[in-house]
């Protein structure tokens, strides 16, 4: 509805996932919503629950054994959704880029709205792509939204929409 | 008149919860966010798409909204205290079945602990009636708040309720049941959209319930009855910020021993 989407921006809820990062971004997510930079004063809560949130933290290039969590818990959010790469790492593969055992990016995975460099890419960095994403957030629609790969058919139950076989496990897809 | 209140009863609710979160702020030294910042996210979660499990889940959020707003309606039209109390248990009761009729672990632990919260603080709400019954000579709420000052009569069911506050309002040390990234919320886990949003309004309807029980200690004197709440209202969040979690298990032991045994000695106190 036109009157809801303004608050969008007003209460952004965080989730955070960690797809093979070392850490180090994580830790200035968690400075970044500390008291001295205190991300809640623009209303962010993390929240830690997939169904709940509508910006989707990521940190750290996909390793194998993260990649199929990272499509599942995508396409647990429901839209509207807005994806932020923190980190070079999760932008490009960083320092691991061609390496046997990370998929270079997630931008491989999923869609990305906003990417933020630097390693580790600083608090205020990570608060200006936030801010960022919220005026994506805003302008985006409640089209259901696809991640790239290891997902299966958009299925309905009874005219509702089915997210159970949504996300699909490594092998079970031809297309990955 | 009452009726207003009773339906702008959510509203003052979240402007409490609103006020919380910016008084938790400053005992940080941050800004914090806006007072109005509860409405804000409400409005937000309207705008979602909504994932539903099944059909009673979905339902129950909503029944038990409707029943707890019931009590806080049946606490300002002043009814029985009992009848309030094992409404609001009926309120519970539905939310902890929502909890076990999905598969996901994490909402059956909130369950769990859930039912344990109910096993604690019930005791303690029926005790602190019980002691207004005894000094006031009646269970209505009409009656009880013509009487004159219950906090020198009964101080110490005033101290056991006092303990029991922080599990109400989700408060550490004894927020076991919700307990955000530990068990991701518990039996909220499953919701999204607008039947989280009625678990969200729900919380607001506690802090009127169990405030307006903090209330009742200050008789016929609304100073003294606001007075209170306001100084509960303090501590409780001095607490928050300054303790961590305690176990479930821990919870209990702590509830049972110092609460109800405060409780019984003052009821004791009274009757001999």
């Amino acid at each position: 509805m036109k009157f809801f989407t303004p608050f969008r921006k007003k209460s952004p809820w965080v989730l955070h996932y960690n797809a093979g990062s070392c850490n180090g971004c994580d830790i200035e997510i968690l400075a970044a919503l500390g008291p001295k930079f205190d991300l809640e004063r623009f209303g962010v809560i993390n929240t830690g629950n997939p169904k709940q949130s509508d910006i989707f933290l990521v940190t750290g290039p996909v390793t194998y054994r993260s990649r199929e969590r990272l499509v599942e818990l995508y396409s647990q959010i429901p839209e509207p959704k807005v994806v932020v790469a923190v980190g070079s790492c999760t932008a490009t593969g960083g320092v691991f880029r061609g390496m046997y055992n990370v998929e270079d990016g997630i931008d491989r995975y999923i869609p990305v709205d906003v990417y933020v460099p630097g390693c580790a890419s600083s608090p205020q960095l990570i608060i200006d792509a936030l801010v960022k994403g919220l005026e994506v957030l805003e302008a985006k629609s409640k089209e259901i939204e696809k991640p790239y790969k290891l997902f299966g058919a958009i299925e309905t139950i009874a005219n509702k929409l089915s997210r159970l076989n949504m996300a699909t496990k490594v092998g079970q897809n031809e297309k990955d | 008149m009452i009726w207003v209140w009773i339906a702008l009863a959510p509203i003052l609710g979240g402007l409490v919860y609103g006020g919380e979160r910016v008084l938790r702020a400053r005992m940080q030294r941050r800004q914090g966010p806006p007072l109005l910042q509860p409405f804000y996210d409400m409005f937000k979660l309207l705008d979602k798409r909504t994932l539903i499990i099944h059909a009673p889940h979905a339902l129950l959020a909503l029944a038990h909204f409707a029943v707890l707003w019931f009590s806080i309606a049946a606490i300002f039209l002043g009814w029985n205290l009992l009848y309030i109390i094992f409404l609001h248990l009926f309120a519970q009761i539905l939310l902890i079945l929502a909890g076990y009729s999905v598969r996901s672990p994490y909402s059956h632990i909130g369950s769990n602990r859930e039912l344990l919260m109910v096993v604690a603080y019930e005791p303690i709400l029926i005790l602190v009636a019980v002691g207004f019954y005894l000094v006031s000579g009646s269970f209505e709420i009409a009656e009880i708040v013509k009487g004159e000052n219950y906090l020198l009569q009964i101080p110490l069911l005033f101290a056991a309720l006092l303990i029991i506050v922080p599990i109400k309002v989700k408060k550490s040390p004894f927020d076991v049941g919700e307990a955000h990234q530990e068990i991701v919320g518990g039996i909220e886990v499953e919701y999204s959209g607008v039947f989280y949003e009625f678990l969200y309004m729900s919380r607001f309807l506690e802090y009127i319930f169990i405030y307006s029980f903090v209330y009742l200690f200050g008789g016929e004197s609304h100073w003294l009855g606001a007075v209170l709440v306001f100084g509960v209202f303090l501590l409780v969040n001095l607490v928050d910020n300054a303790t961590a979690r305690v176990r479930p298990a821990h919870m209990l032991k702590i509830i049972y021993t110092v609460a109800v045994s405060l409780a019984v000695v003052n009821l004791l106190g009274i009757l001999l």
